[in-house]
């Protein structure tokens, strides 16, 4: 058996994406719940769906993507097994940094354009008018004073 | 500006926004004619509605604006608010789905005096543009106006 520390290696890096894949999903279910719902307040079931795809994405884009960083092509002794592990962690954490951080400019842009509807006018106005022409309907008659007009 | 928006927010901040725009814009500049069927074609939040600012109707209605109408940009509000100039380009930007973002971004400290200096600018020589752009308008209704 040329390479005895492979088969080790293998099964701790399997054993700590899976894990640290889950957790991460764990996370931001939790918390992606707590935008969306602030997003589609008026649509709880409607959050929840989109919730749920994102992380099934999550999942699916993370473990297959941990599954092609599994081949390691030899670690004859045990520091070199240590070193290919520690890399392939590393190689895997940053990328699933990356992805978290794309997964977070995701939420802030679905909440952002949610939040973009009901801002009002960005500068004051200047004066004010009788708010009566309209191009469909007649004017309507203007209000009587309420006080006495002087003769 | 993504602040926390709870239900109550959203009503104030409804309550704080027009409901309809009309834009009175210059009818005899052929860039005025264009910027017109470019909003008109783009998404809104607030319905807009477009007059002449040389019509007998907007000089009636806006009387105590009258020295704006035809000579700056004018657009009121459903509720009688009047902007002029930079500030009613910022408005017609607001109404839109896409440029709503810019219409903040346009209006905040950093952009803020380039914006006005731009819209003055293009404001000012609107004739000479649009002369330079020609007739291309869209007096066959064959463009894509949302109806």
């Amino acid at each position: 058996m040329p390479n005895p520390f492979l088969v080790p290696v293998y099964l701790i890096y399997t054993a700590v994406s899976i894990g640290l894949v889950f957790w991460l999903a764990r996370t931001l279910f939790r918390n992606g719940a707590i935008f969306l719902e602030d997003v589609f307040e008026d649509n709880e079931p409607m959050a929840q769906a989109v919730n749920r795809l994102l992380v099934i994405g999550f999942y699916m884009l993370n473990l297959g993507y941990a599954a092609l960083l599994l081949k390691s092509e030899s670690a004859p002794d045990a520091i070199s097994a240590v070193e290919v592990l520690a890399q392939k962690l590393g190689v895997l954490l940053l990328s699933l940094a990356v992805l978290h951080f794309v997964n977070m400019y995701v939420f802030y842009r679905i909440r952002r354009r949610a939040t973009a509807a009901v801002l009002p006018p960005p500068v004051a106005h200047h004066g004010m008018v009788q708010p009566t022409w309209s191009p469909t309907l007649p004017a309507p008659p203007l209000p009587a004073p309420p006080w006495p007009v002087a003769p | 500006m993504i602040a926390s928006f709870g239900p109550e927010a959203r009503v104030t901040a409804a309550l704080r926004s027009p409901g309809r725009l009309v834009v009175a814009y210059d009818a005899e500049c052929q860039l005025c004619i264009r910027c017109r069927h470019w909003l008109e074609s783009q998404p809104t939040y607030v319905p807009l509605d477009f007059l002449d600012a040389g019509s007998p109707a907007a000089k009636a209605w806006l009387d105590s604006f009258g020295a704006w109408l035809g000579v700056e940009l004018v657009v009121v509000s459903d509720r009688g608010e009047v902007w002029i100039g930079p500030a009613a380009f910022l408005m017609c930007l607001w109404a839109t789905t896409e440029y709503r973002e810019w219409s903040y971004r346009l209006s905040g400290p950093a952009l803020a005096p380039v914006a006005e200096r731009f819209f003055r600018m293009v404001s000012a020589r609107r004739s000479g543009l649009g002369r330079a752009l020609g007739p291309g308008g869209c007096d066959d209704g064959q463009c894509r106006h949302r109806s």
